[in-house]
């Protein structure tokens, strides 16, 4: 599957590592020629037809001109060999195995794949998205979710982003299931940073599938356009946390579009990393309030325990005094200050109560606010 | 003909005796002033000769040699030249024989023969005092704060004139004697004056600031704008417990060396320094190239420097702060020699999280925003605040809280106490005790012990982190009254240690 002895394989991975090839001008060689291998011999032999194509792709022709000399000079040979080095799988869009399984709009061509369980796409899959600003108690429900779906073996799909992507990730992988990530990168670029033994994680217990060929760097409009990626590659979308413009709700769209099943997690009108998921709510999708939900989605039958996953009481051996702070920061965020007012206690005395509901796991400060988890 | 006159010089803000040495002798006309003069001090030979003639007295035709002594010290500022003119007199016998034996003079001079005042008298006269010198002739409008140092007599002058008849016995001098110690509230220091009780809501930064007032912990407030921290912090000086008497007499020497008004009496109050952010790292830390200029860290000895939008600063003021945070002094190195000026200040500072100005539950920043705007505070700065809060606007719902005299009672208590504590040893505050000291002047139950040590590997915190918990702890505990430092002193002290921004 690496594409050493399907040209047609080998010819479409060359042309996705183009430099400045993107899934938009990928596919229009596609239309022009029909198959990779006519498109790259048309690539390489330097057809005017290929500067047309990417006129027609609103590029300036000073531009198309100087892209399509670069892409003269590609070497096949040396894309395949990277692959085979890398283990890299690269699908094509006509195959069986191809991740997507039904007709979507704008369906990608190729898609490169890397990791250690390409099982993972046999499953059930739940792509969970959400803010790079999440909230701590987003980022603990998310997490929850997400382990108790990769317990009852369903594959967690998501993007490896900082916020509600990489708890989702976390959950599944500490569950011991299997995850998906779909990235804008090149597979062997690590973004964000912060990521880094995450991704490695992502790699040894799941798969990162990406349109982009080597060496794509995070490149902002490219961001858009992999989640739509997400959206087809799930059969059920759960957003958990979303600001009211972001990814999030680019990846709900396409889901919605795409005849896909979205929950959305309503939240606090106080929190604005809840005011996406509200929003989506009141467009059309069904609201998450259980984990069960999701199954049922699914047309699953839910685990018999699944709803301790999102148990809201807090556990008995947790203090009168706990209690009153936990009920005191509801779920918004709570300043010292506001909790000060609402308990009516100083902060001397509500530090030990503070703590001792931060070394059980119940509560955690971020940003001088404290927060449910 | 050789005279020699007592004076002084400021070098930093520490005054050095001079001894100013007028030769005469025969030979082609000249003068020549040696020993490290300044330009200043170097044009001190114009101004005296012309007031010299101008009161109608003698000045020598031969040649003139006069040493500025010890030969290795820089001599800056114009407060020579009346001693350089009293030695020239005296050396062409203009003046008794051994009036000014065991005299001080201090004195620029004007062309007309006026005696003009000098920057530091303060500090000069009291140099001049412990070399053993009973009186000291200064202008008129030094008087007054020559006199605080009490132990000399202080003789006031208007003219060169005047002061020859006086010491020819056909005048009486103008002494000035110790004036007591009328309400010296200091020079713009009224402009931070103002009551904790107009502060609404802010609960726990109030608490934090109490606490920076009795155990002299930095704070470090963290917020969007408006929500009240610059308002805050200006309260701090109706809360800071006065000046000791030997606190003091270092704050007058700090305020009578920087110049400007000289002092009236001994300072009470502790300055109050609020630097504009565009201020550079010399006007912050002190230095510069030539004479070591004073900084404000310096200006705010004893009392508290407040630094508003602490991000806006040039880094490099900042990074030079690090020093004077740890130690308390600045040190400036010279090939001459090095100068350490006094730097025991209270640090209060007010930072944005991000550059959106938004709450941070409303933050509007991309994450790459927020980290670059946090990188202009390095770890180590923010390290060495002890205390480190986050303060949101008090909404609808603030109350008022406590008025500055109650708190004042309070953080008067705990220092007290502090007081008690450390009376046998260098230190005075809680913020001060080195790490090898903490284990017995913190005296902490073994259950606090215990839940330190828990908390500090919680937090994963520094050594550096782990003592200041203690520290303040300590004035948690004082402020409440008790005697050891318990759980509850600990956590709360971990719990105003917020990680910020």
């Amino acid at each position: 599957m690496t594409g050493g002895n399907d040209p047609e394989r080998r010819a479409a991975a060359a042309l996705a590592c183009m430099p400045g090839i993107t899934p938009a001008r990928l596919a229009a060689l596609f239309d022009q020629w029909g198959t990779a291998r006519a498109a790259l011999a048309a690539v390489r032999a330097g057809d005017g037809a290929v500067i047309a194509c990417l006129e027609g792709r609103r590029t300036p022709l000073p531009e198309a001109q100087r892209i399509a000399a670069r892409w003269r000079t590609i070497d096949p040979d040396a894309v395949v060999a990277r692959c085979r080095a890398r283990g890299t799988r690269v699908w094509l869009d006509r195959d069986e195995c191809f991740p997507i399984q039904d007709e979507v709009p704008d369906r990608p061509r190729v898609l490169f794949g890397e990791g250690e369980r390409f099982d993972a796409f046999d499953a059930p899959r739940v792509a969970i998205v959400g803010t790079r600003a999440a909230t701590p108690s987003g980022l603990a429900d998310t997490e929850r979710l997400a382990g108790a779906l990769a317990a009852a073996g369903i594959t967690v799909v998501s993007g490896l982003a900082i916020g509600i992507d990489g708890a989702a990730h976390r959950g599944a992988i500490t569950a011991g299931g299997a995850t998906v990530a779909v990235v804008a990168t090149g597979c062997d670029v690590v973004y964000p940073r912060r990521h880094a033994v995450l991704t490695e994680q992502v790699l040894g217990h799941g798969v990162i599938v990406t349109e982009s060929g080597f060496g794509v760097g995070p490149e902002p409009g490219r961001f858009p356009v992999r989640n739509r990626i997400i959206a087809a590659l799930a059969d059920v979308v759960v957003i958990t946390e979303a600001t009211e413009r972001g990814g999030a709700r680019i990846t709900a769209e396409h889901a919605l579009e795409y005849g896909r099943t979205v929950l959305a997690m309503p939240g606090s009108r106080r929190n604005p990393a809840a005011a996406g998921c509200n929003a989506l709510v009141a467009d059309g999708a069904h609201p998450l309030l259980a984990p069960s939900d999701v199954f049922l989605a699914l047309g699953l039958d839910a685990p018999t325990d699944v709803e301790s996953v999102w148990d809201s009481a807090p556990p008995a051996h947790v203090s009168a005094a706990g209690r009153a702070v936990l009920a005191a920061i509801a779920d918004a965020g709570a300043t010292l200050d506001e909790l000060c007012a609402r308990t009516d206690r100083s902060p001397a005395t509500l530090s030990a109560t503070l703590r001792d509901l931060e070394a059980a796991g119940l509560a955690r400060r971020e940003r001088g606010r404290w927060w449910p988890v | 003909m050789l005279a020699t006159i007592r004076s002084a010089t400021l070098v930093g803000v520490e005054g050095r005796p001079i001894a100013v040495e007028v030769h005469i002798s025969d030979g082609l006309p000249g003068f020549a002033l040696v020993g490290l003069p300044d330009t200043a001090v170097r044009e001190s030979r114009e101004r005296a000769r012309a007031a010299v003639l101008s009161s109608g007295l003698p000045w020598s035709n031969k040649k003139v040699t006069v040493n500025l002594a010890p030969g290795d010290v820089r001599k800056s500022g114009p407060g020579l030249e009346l001693a350089i003119a009293c030695g020239v007199l005296a050396a062409q016998d203009a003046l008794p024989a051994g009036a000014l034996d065991g005299v001080g003079v201090l004195g620029e001079l004007g062309l007309d023969g006026s005696v003009r005042p000098v920057r530091g008298a303060f500090v000069l006269v009291d140099a001049l005092a412990r070399t053993g010198v009973t009186s000291v002739v200064v202008p008129h409008a030094n008087a007054v704060e020559a006199a605080l140092s009490g132990d000399v007599n202080v003789l006031a002058v208007a003219t060169l004139g005047e002061l020859r008849d006086c010491l020819k016995g056909e005048a009486a001098f103008t002494t000035v004697p110790r004036p007591t110690n009328t309400d010296d509230t200091g020079r713009g220091d009224d402009a931070f004056d103002g009551d904790l009780a107009d502060v609404r809501g802010l609960t726990v930064a109030r608490r934090a600031l109490e606490i920076a007032a009795a155990g002299r912990h930095h704070l470090l407030l963290v917020g969007p704008p408006g929500a009240g921290k610059t308002l805050l912090a200006q309260r701090l000086p109706s809360i800071l417990p006065p000046l000791d008497p030997h606190e003091a007499v270092e704050v007058t020497r700090v305020r009578s060396a920087i110049g400007g008004d000289p002092p009236r009496a001994l300072a009470r109050r502790r300055p109050f320094r609020a630097p504009h952010h565009t201020c550079s790292a010399v006007a912050l830390v002190g230095g510069g190239s030539g004479k070591p200029s004073i900084g404000e860290v310096t200006a705010a000895h004893r009392g508290a420097l407040f630094l508003d939008e602490l991000g806006e600063f040039a880094p490099h003021a900042l990074e030079g702060l690090r020093q004077p945070l740890e130690d308390g002094t600045v040190r400036i190195s010279r090939a001459g020699g090095a100068l350490e000026f006094p730097a025991d200040f209270l640090l209060v500072a007010c930072t944005n999280p991000c550059p959106c100005g938004l709450p941070p539950l409303r933050c509007a920043c991309r994450p790459g925003d927020r980290d670059r705007y946090r990188r202009r505070l390095s770890a180590p700065l923010l390290d060495r605040f002890d205390l480190r809060c986050w303060v949101e606007p008090p909404g609808a719902d603030g109350s008022r809280g406590e008025s500055s005299a109650a708190v004042r009672e309070r953080v008067l208590a705990a220092v007290d106490r502090q007081r008690a504590r450390f009376a046998m040893t260098p230190w005075d505050r809680n913020a001060h005790i080195p790490p090898g000291a903490i284990d017995d002047l913190v005296d902490a139950t073994s259950d606090a012990s215990a839940c330190w040590r828990a908390e500090v590997e919680r937090l994963a915190l520094s050594g550096r982190g782990a003592a200041r918990i203690l520290r303040v702890g300590r004035t948690i505990a004082d402020l409440g009254g008790h005697e050891h430092v318990d759980v509850a002193h600990v956590l709360e002290a971990a719990l105003l240690r917020e990680d910020v921004p």
